[in-house]
C-alpha cells in the first residue's frame, strides 16, 4: 500500500515537474498586460488579437508546412532506405545506421552550423528551402529508427509465400509488407512532424531575411518580452493536440468495452475510427496547405516590388510597415537583430542581401571604412529636409559629409532606477558597484555599452584604445559581476517594470515606456556622462532595391511618420516637425526623450576603433563574462 | 533463385537516401573540418583548435561539462524509477506513455524553458509560494542550479523513453525464474534487471549528455548571460564574432565528445534497442 502510495505520489511530482511550466504559459494567456512578469487580470483579448496578427500567424503557417513537408518526405525517403538497409550484408547495415545516428546524436549546434556552412559554400539562398532541407535532413533518423524495429518483426515466410503464389514484388510489399510497418511508419511520421515543430537550433542557424518559424519567432522576442499572443497560440495548439490523443486513445480501451460498445454503438464505432484516422488528419492537412498558400500569396506580393529591411527589435511601429505598402505598392520583408555585433557579420558575409539597415553611429562608420556601404542618392529622399541640421552634424562625426547615413532615432545610455528601491541620490555611474544593490543591477549585455559604463565611470573616453585603462575597465567590470543579477539586452525593460531589479543601464527610449507602465521608476544621465548615440539608416553596397530603400528611408522621415513610430516605441526622433505633432504633452516635453543636446556636454558618441581594436575590447569582453 | 536479383533492388530503394546522407551529413560535416582547419586565408592551421585551450574558452567548456554531467546524473535517477513504475503499468498503454513524454514538445521548447523564468524568479511564482508560508525567499533564477534545472526539464523524456523502451522489454519470467530461484528484490534488480538495461541507460545518458553539453539556449534564458557554456561560446564565433574559423574549430574539439559518446552506443546497444522512441 505504502509502495503504491509512494509511487503514485513520485509520478505526480514528475508530471508536476513536465507540466508546470506548461500550465504558466497557459495562465500568462490570460494575463491582462504585456510583461511576463505581473498578473493583471484576466482576459481574452489575445486570442482575439492572435488571429489579427499577421506576423504570428505567418510564422505558424511556415512551421506547420515545414514540419508536414519535411515529415513527409522524411518518411517516404526513410521508409524506402529502411527497406533497402534491410536488405543489406550487416556490415553495410551497420554502416548505414551509424551514418543514420549522426544527426541524432550530434549538437543541434553543429548540425546546424555545418549544414549553414554548405548552403553558404553552394550559395543556396538561405530561406525557406534551406530550412525545409534541413529540417528533411534530421528527420530521416526517425523515420527509420521507427521503421526498421517494425520491419524486422515481420516474417519474411509470408512476403514469400505471396511471391510463391504470383504476386508481383511491389504487389505483395503492398498487400503484406506495408499493413505490417505502417504503425512504425505512422510513428516515425508523428515524431518527424513533432521534432520539425519543436527545433529551434537548427532553423536558427539555416533560416533567411524575412522567413521566421515559431522558434525563431519566439526568440527574436524573448529579449524583450514575448508577445501575449505567442502564449495564446501555444495554449491552442497545445490544447488542440491534447485533445486529438484524448480522443484517439480513447478508441482503443480494453476488448470487453469495446466489445459491449460495438452491440450498442456498432455503427459509431466504425465511424469514430474513419473519423479520426482519416476525416481529421485530412482536415487538419487541408487546412494547412490552403492557408499556407493564402499566407504565402499575400505574404510575397504579386508586383515583386520588394524591400529587405534588417531593423533592431521592436524599433518600428508595425502599422508604418502596412501604410508604406499600401502607398508604395512595395512589399517589405523585415527581419530583426538585438545588437549592432550580431547585424555586422550577417550584412558582411553578403548570404542575403539586405536593402535597409540601421546600424549606430560606430557601426556606421566600420561599414563605411570596410567598403560595405552604398552612397545614399539624396534626391530621392527629399524628406531629409525634415531631420534637423544638429544631429545632421552629429552623423558627420561618423559619416563625413553626410554622404552613406540618414538619422532615424537617437538617445542616450543611463541608469534606470526604483525609487522605493534606492534610498540613495542617483547620478553615478558608482551606484552599480554597490554592495548593497547585490543581485539587483542589471547590466547591457554587449560589449561597448558595457564597457562604456565602466570606461566613463573611470573618467575616460568612451572611445578609448588606450590597453591600460581598458585592463582597468575590465577589472572593473569583473569586480561588478557578482553584483550584477543579469546581463540583458531589452529584457532591462520587463524586469524594471516587474520591480525584479532596483537599477539597470538603459537607453532613454525603453525609459519612457517603464515609466508610464511603472511610475516608481527613475532615468538618469549619470554626471560622469554617457553616451549620446545615434541610430541611422544606411543602404549596403550589396542591396539588390536600392531605391525602394530609399523610398522607404523618405517615409520613415516624413514628420507624421516619425510622430506615429514615436508614439508607438518611444525612442526620441531628430525631427521636429514630428515632435510638434505629438499629442501627450508629458511626452512631447520631456526631458528623458528630448533632452538639451547642449548640456550633455560629457556625453560622447561612440567611434569606430579599427578591427584590431574591436577584437580587443571582445577579447576582454570575454574574460568579463566568463570570470 | 528468385531473392537474390530481388534484394538487390530493394537495396536500391535506399539510394535516395544515400544520397541525402552524403549531401547533407557528411559533406557538411567535412565543411567544419574544412573551415576548423583552417584560417581566414585558406591556409592550413591549427591554431583554431589551440584556441579551445584558452583560459576562458577552457573554463566555458569545463562549465558545461560540469552542468551536463550533473543534469545527466540527475536524470537518471528520476528517470529510472519512473520508467520502472511505467514499465509495470499495462503494456496497451505505451503509446499513451510515450505520448505524454512528446506532448510538451507541441508548446514550443523556447516558451516552455522562458516559463520557468516566470517560476524561479525573483517576484516569480515560486517566491511567491515560499512567502506565503513565510518562508525565507531563495534566489533562484541566473544560477548554474537553474541551468541545470532547464537541462533536467527539457532532456528529461530523453532517459525516460529509452530505459522504458528495454525495461518493458524484458521477459517477465526471467524475473519470475529468478524469484523462484530463490533471488530477493534487490538482488533480482542489480542481477536481472539493472544489467539487461544496460543499452536503455546508455542510450539515455547520450541523449542527455550530448544536447546539455553544447546548449546555448538554456544558459541564455536561465542564467542571464551570466554563465557562459561552450555552447554559447560557438555560436557568438558564428553569429556576432564572424569568425566562422574559430567557430568550427572549436566545434570539432566539441565533437571528440560527441563522437565518444556515440562509441558508446555502438558498444553497449548493438541492436539499437535502446533508441528512446
Amino acid at each position: 500500500m505504502i509502495k503504491t502510495a509512494a509511487k503514485k505520489v513520485y509520478l505526480a511530482l514528475i508530471f508536476l515537474i513536465l507540466y508546470a511550466p506548461i500550465l504558466t504559459l497557459m495562465v500568462l494567456s490570460f494575463n491582462n498586460t504585456k510583461t511576463r512578469s505581473r498578473w493583471n487580470g484576466f482576459t481574452g483579448k489575445w486570442y482575439v488579437q492572435l488571429f489579427h496578427n499577421e506576423d504570428i500567424m505567418n510564422a505558424l503557417y511556415t512551421t506547420l508546412i515545414i514540419a508536414l513537408l519535411s515529415a513527409l518526405i522524411a518518411t517516404l525517403i526513410g521508409t524506402a532506405a529502411a527497406l533497402g538497409i534491410q536488405a543489406m550484408k550487416p556490415r553495410i547495415r551497420t554502416l548505414f545506421m551509424g551514418i543514420t545516428n549522426i544527426p541524432m546524436l550530434n549538437a543541434d549546434i553543429v548540425t546546424g552550423i555545418s549544414l549553414m556552412l554548405l548552403f553558404i559554400a553552394f550559395r543556396f539562398t538561405l530561406g525557406f528551402s534551406t530550412i525545409l532541407l534541413a529540417h528533411i535532413t534530421f528527420n530521416i533518423p526517425y523515420v527509420i529508427l521507427s521503421v526498421m524495429p517494425k520491419l524486422r518483426q515481420t516474417s519474411k515466410s509470408t512476403y514469400e509465400a505471396a511471391l510463391d503464389l504470383g504476386a508481383s514484388p511491389v504487389y505483395a510489399f503492398f498487400k503484406v509488407v506495408l499493413p505490417d510497418i505502417m504503425p512504425g511508419i505512422f510513428s516515425g511520421f508523428l515524431l518527424a512532424f513533432t521534432m520539425s515543430l519543436d527545433d529551434f537550433v537548427i532553423t536558427h542557424f539555416t533560416k533567411g531575411p524575412g522567413v521566421d518559424t515559431l522558434s525563431t519567432k519566439i526568440y527574436s522576442e524573448v529579449r524583450k518580452g514575448i508577445k501575449p499572443e505567442m502564449y495564446a497560440l501555444s495554449t491552442i495548439m497545445f490544447i488542440t493536440v491534447l485533445l486529438l490523443l484524448m480522443l484517439i486513445n480513447m478508441s482503443p480501451q480494453n476488448a470487453e468495452i469495446r466489445r459491449t460498445k460495438r452491440i450498442h454503438f456498432g455503427n459509431l464505432q466504425k465511424f469514430s475510427r474513419v473519423f479520426f484516422h482519416r476525416v481529421i488528419p485530412a482536415a487538419i492537412i487541408a487546412v494547412i496547405i490552403t492557408g499556407g498558400f493564402v499566407y504565402s500569396s499575400s505574404g510575397t506580393g504579386s508586383s515583386g516590388r520588394q524591400v529587405i529591411v534588417y531593423n533592431w527589435g521592436d524599433y518600428l511601429n508595425p502599422d508604418i510597415i502596412d501604410l508604406f505598402e499600401e502607398e508604395t505598392g512595395i512589399h517589405v520583408v523585415y527581419e530583426e537583430y538585438e545588437t549592432n555585433e550580431i547585424m555586422y557579420p550577417k550584412v558582411q558575409s553578403g548570404a542575403i542581401a539586405y536593402d535597409a539597415v540601421c546600424p549606430s553611429d560606430y557601426m556606421v562608420q566600420r561599414m563605411i571604412e570596410n567598403d560595405l556601404l552604398a552612397e545614399i542618392n539624396f534626391d530621392n529622399i527629399p524628406n531629409i529636409k525634415y531631420i534637423d541640421d544638429i544631429y545632421m552634424d552629429l552623423s558627420t562625426e561618423f559619416d563625413e559629409g553626410n554622404k552613406y547615413s540618414v538619422p532615424y532615432l537617437w538617445g542616450t545610455v543611463g541608469i534606470l532606477y526604483n525609487k522605493t528601491m534606492v534610498d540613495e541620490p542617483v547620478d553615478s555611474w558608482g551606484i552599480l558597484w554597490n554592495e548593497k544593490y547585490k543581485d539587483s543591477i542589471l547590466m547591457q549585455d554587449s560589449v561597448r555599452d558595457a564597457f562604456g559604463v565602466a570606461l566613463k565611470y573611470l573618467g575616460y573616453s568612451l572611445n578609448s584604445t588606450d590597453l591600460d585603462e581598458l585592463e582597468a575597465a575590465k577589472k572593473l567590470l569583473i569586480e561588478q559581476k557578482p553584483l550584477v543579477q543579469a546581463y540583458v539586452v531589452d529584457q532591462v525593460r520587463d524586469k524594471m517594470i516587474g520591480n525584479e531589479a532596483a537599477l539597470g543601464v538603459i537607453y532613454s527610449g525603453e525609459a519612457l515606456y517603464c515609466q508610464e507602465e511603472n511610475p516608481d521608476l527613475e532615468y538618469v544621465i549619470p554626471k560622469e556622462g554617457s553616451n549620446l548615440w545615434i541610430d541611422s539608416w544606411v543602404i549596403p553596397k550589396n542591396a539588390r532595391n536600392k531605391e525602394n530603400a530609399e523610398a522607404f528611408i523618405n517615409f520613415l522621415c516624413r514628420p507624421d511618420i516619425a510622430k506615429m513610430n514615436f508614439e508607438y516605441i518611444t525612442y526620441s526622433i531628430p525631427n521636429s516637425a514630428g515632435r510638434a505633432l505629438i499629442e501627450n504633452d508629458w511626452m512631447r516635453n520631456s526631458t528623458i526623450a528630448f533632452p538639451d543636446i547642449s548640456q550633455l556636454e560629457n556625453c560622447e558618441t561612440f567611434r569606430f576603433l579599427g578591427d584590431e581594436n574591436e577584437v580587443i575590447y571582445n577579447e576582454l569582453w570575454r574574460e568579463v563574462k566568463s570570470s | 533463385m528468385r531473392r537474390q536479383p530481388e534484394l538487390k533492388t530493394r537495396k536500391l530503394l535506399a539510394g535516395p537516401y544515400l544520397f541525402w546522407a552524403v549531401s547533407f551529413i557528411i559533406i557538411p560535416l567535412l565543411m567544419i573540418v574544412y573551415y576548423g582547419l583552417t584560417d581566414t586565408d585558406g591556409a592550413f592551421t591549427l591554431m583554431n583548435l589551440a584556441k579551445m585551450a584558452e583560459p576562458e574558452n577552457l573554463k566555458a567548456l569545463g562549465l558545461a561539462l560540469l552542468l551536463s554531467l550533473v543534469s545527466t546524473l540527475f536524470c537518471l535517477i528520476l528517470a529510472y524509477p519512473l520508467a520502472m513504475i511505467l514499465s509495470e503499468k499495462n503494456v496497451n498503454q505505451t503509446s499513451f506513455i510515450v505520448l505524454i513524454f512528446i506532448l510538451p514538445m507541441w508548446m514550443n521548447f523556447l516558451l516552455r524553458t522562458l516559463a520557468w523564468q516566470t517560476l524561479l524568479e525573483k517576484n516569480g511564482v515560486i517566491n511567491s509560494i515560499l512567502e506565503f508560508f513565510h518562508l525565507p525567499e531563495q534566489s533562484l533564477i541566473n544560477t548554474p542550479a537553474a541551468i541545470v534545472l532547464g537541462m533536467v526539464y527539457n532532456f528529461l523524456p530523453f532517459m525516460v523513453l529509452p530505459i522504458y523502451n528495454v525495461l518493458s522489454k524484458i521477459d517477465k519470467d526471467v524475473i519470475y525464474a529468478a524469484r523462484d530461484l530463490g533471488a530477493n528484490g534487490l538482488q533480482t534488480f542489480t542481477k536481472i534487471i539493472l544489467p539487461l538495461s544496460v543499452p536503455g541507460i546508455i542510450s539515455g545518458i547520450t541523449m542527455v549528455f550530448v544536447p546539455s553539453l553544447t546548449t546555448f539556449v538554456i544558459s541564455d534564458l536561465l542564467g542571464g548571460s551570466k554563465i557562459l557554456l561552450i555552447g554559447n561560446v560557438i555560436e557568438q564565433e558564428f553569429k556576432q564574432g564572424s569568425n566562422w574559423n574559430v567557430g568550427s574549430g572549436l566545434s570539432l574539439v566539441l565533437m571528440i565528445f560527441i563522437i565518444a559518446s556515440m562509441a558508446l552506443i555502438v558498444k553497449y546497444d548493438k541492436e539499437g534497442e535502446g533508441t528512446a522512441f
